[in-house]
């Protein structure tokens, strides 16, 4: 797949404030890139620069082979912003109507309400909207020009259960198109769930850039759980074994090297019963390598 | 560009209760007010033809002050101008259209008043009269536009509501929109006197009455938009240079 945004050692800072440090990373066409990072991590900053708003100081960037925040490249993305337009007097089908004007390939309004399940607010003010009815049509805002690049800046904020749902399905379905789709959000397990890429943010700098699974790899924390009549102090010698403790006959495991642990566990199988590894989640992990654990 | 005009048509004119209350019904009550209800013996035609030029003028001075500076400020607040600002075609057509819109807020105040003072108080203006009545209007009221303009520039609104309110009816009473400037204290009228509504209620005074232009009114007017135009470039350059339109995530 051909890289959609190529960014080689990007420096940035407001005035004496570093905030992006000797940042390299490339996203390919068709990829869906969860963007993760702790408050002033440079997330703003990054999504700044490849919209255009802020000019590069250091370094390299194109997003499709151009400088940012042309009209040929504004052309090509959709972005879904953290605030949603609520304008006075404003319908959604009069945002919609104009947003669509702006672009050269636009979806016709309609339809796009019609599969955003819109159709029906379509004439009411969108100040009259509750707030995950706006997010729907934030993202209706970024889906009009039927673009190649997407921006989503905390998506699901304020969706219930059911808009949500239908939001990842919308995801996964731009995906099979081959879109290519960018998304900050403190909601983990969603970006878990979705991403096929994760860019964790921390200081300016990129210190991880992988799939989830080679992030668990990278950081191999691992909870056992067990029913056996052994003895808790039969495991705490084990490879990478951090804690043990027992409730009844039920003992649970910490390891930091999974993989070493369950391997060792092999000879007391036939003793152990009902055993569930639990890998840990993205939050976990994000909560681990932000705190400096791993860095 | 006609998306943009039609986006803001409905929002600016259709819908907008403010503009249709305060803008025309207000201007056009306080005209019939006084021009009819508050009266004492026989009105001069002079006095029905020059107070709508006086409505005229409050009437753009309510939109340009708190119609045009509070929707300025409420599309910045809301993201509309960061918005416009990450899509093809940028700014340019939305500032195009509030322009535009502002122009002809103050082109139906003109229309409302003109046919209020034509068929309630018999005002007979020539045609050359209207034009110019009209012409002056849109170009006259440019001043306080550009001062709607900067007073977007606040940040917050319930600030801006406090100026507006601060400077809009002080600026109306002392250059003698509401009541003629002879009955303000002697040390008021010369301050009066370089306000920019005066000189624009001051021009179209003369055009209702005596069908003729003042050059010192002219002179007046351009000095306020030269003076208010450079000022409101310093500011947007400098708001530029904050890093206005920044992104969050």
């Amino acid at each position: 797949m051909a890289a959609l945004i190529e960014a080689n050692d990007i420096e940035f800072s407001y005035g004496k404030q570093a905030v992006l440090k000797g940042l390299s990373l490339t996203i390919k066409q068709g990829e869906i890139i969860g963007l993760i990072g702790e408050n002033g991590a440079g997330k703003t900053t990054l999504l700044n620069l490849l919209l255009g708003v802020h000019p590069i100081q250091q370094g390299q960037l194109t997003v499709f082979g151009q400088q940012p925040g042309t009209t040929a490249t504004h052309q090509r993305i959709g972005s879904m912003l953290q605030g949603d337009l609520v304008l006075r007097g404003v319908t959604v089908k009069d945002l919609l109507t104009l947003a669509a004007a702006r672009y050269d390939q636009a979806v016709a309004p309609v339809e796009l309400m019609a599969t955003l399940d819109l159709t029906k607010l379509a004439n009411q003010k969108i100040a009259t909207l509750s707030g995950g009815q706006q997010r729907r049509v934030t993202f209706a805002l970024a889906l009009i020009g039927n673009p190649d690049l997407l921006f989503l800046d905390e998506p699901t904020v304020a969706m219930d259960t059911n808009a949500q749902q239908a939001f990842w399905q919308r995801i996964k379905k731009l995906k099979a198109q081959g879109k290519t789709v960018i998304i900050t959000s403190h909601y983990l397990p969603e970006i878990q769930n979705v991403a096929d890429r994760i860019l964790l943010l921390q200081g300016g700098q990129l210190i991880f850039q992988g799939t989830f699974q080679a992030l668990q790899q990278q950081y191999q924390q691992v909870e056992i759980t067990c029913q056996t009549e052994l003895p808790a102090t039969t495991f705490t010698d084990l490879p990478g074994v951090t804690a043990v403790s027992q409730d009844v006959q039920t003992v649970h495991i910490s390891s930091e090297d999974g993989d070493a642990t369950i391997g060792a566990l092999t000879p007391f199988l036939s003793q152990l019963h009902q055993v569930t590894v639990s890998r840990e989640s993205l939050a976990d992990i994000f909560v681990h390598l932000t705190k400096g654990v791993i860095a | 560009m006609n998306a943009q005009l039609v986006f803001d048509g409905k929002r600016l004119i259709l819908r907008n209760f403010s503009f249709q209350f305060f803008s025309i019904l207000m201007p056009a009550g306080f005209y019939l007010l006084f021009t009819k209800v508050m009266t004492s013996g026989t009105v001069p035609a002079s006095f029905n033809a020059q107070y709508m030029g006086s409505m005229i003028v409050y009437s753009g001075t309510i939109s340009a002050i708190f119609g045009l500076a509070a929707m300025l400020l409420h599309d910045r607040e809301e993201g509309l101008l960061q918005w416009l600002q990450l899509m093809p075609g940028g700014l340019k057509a939305y500032y195009g259209s509030i322009g535009f819109w502002t122009l002809v807020m103050n082109a139906i105040s003109v229309l409302v008043m003109g046919i209020l003072a034509v068929v309630v108080n018999q005002v007979n203006l020539s045609i050359w009269q209207w034009l110019g009545v009209l012409l002056s209007a849109l170009i006259g009221q440019l001043p306080v536009i550009l001062l709607g303009v900067m007073l977007s520039f606040l940040n917050r609104a319930e600030t801006l509501s406090v100026i507006s309110n601060l400077v809009t009816f002080p600026m109306a009473i002392i250059s003698g929109l509401w009541w003629p400037m002879s009955i303000l204290p002697s040390w008021l009228r010369p301050i009066g006197k370089t306000m920019p509504t005066y000189f624009v209620n001051d021009l179209l005074g003369q055009i209702t009455t005596h069908g003729t232009l003042k050059a010192t009114d002219i002179m007046g007017i351009g000095a306020w938009i030269i003076g208010l135009a450079l000022v409101a470039l310093v500011v947007t350059q400098q708001l530029l240079k904050r890093g206005n339109g920044v992104v969050k995530a």
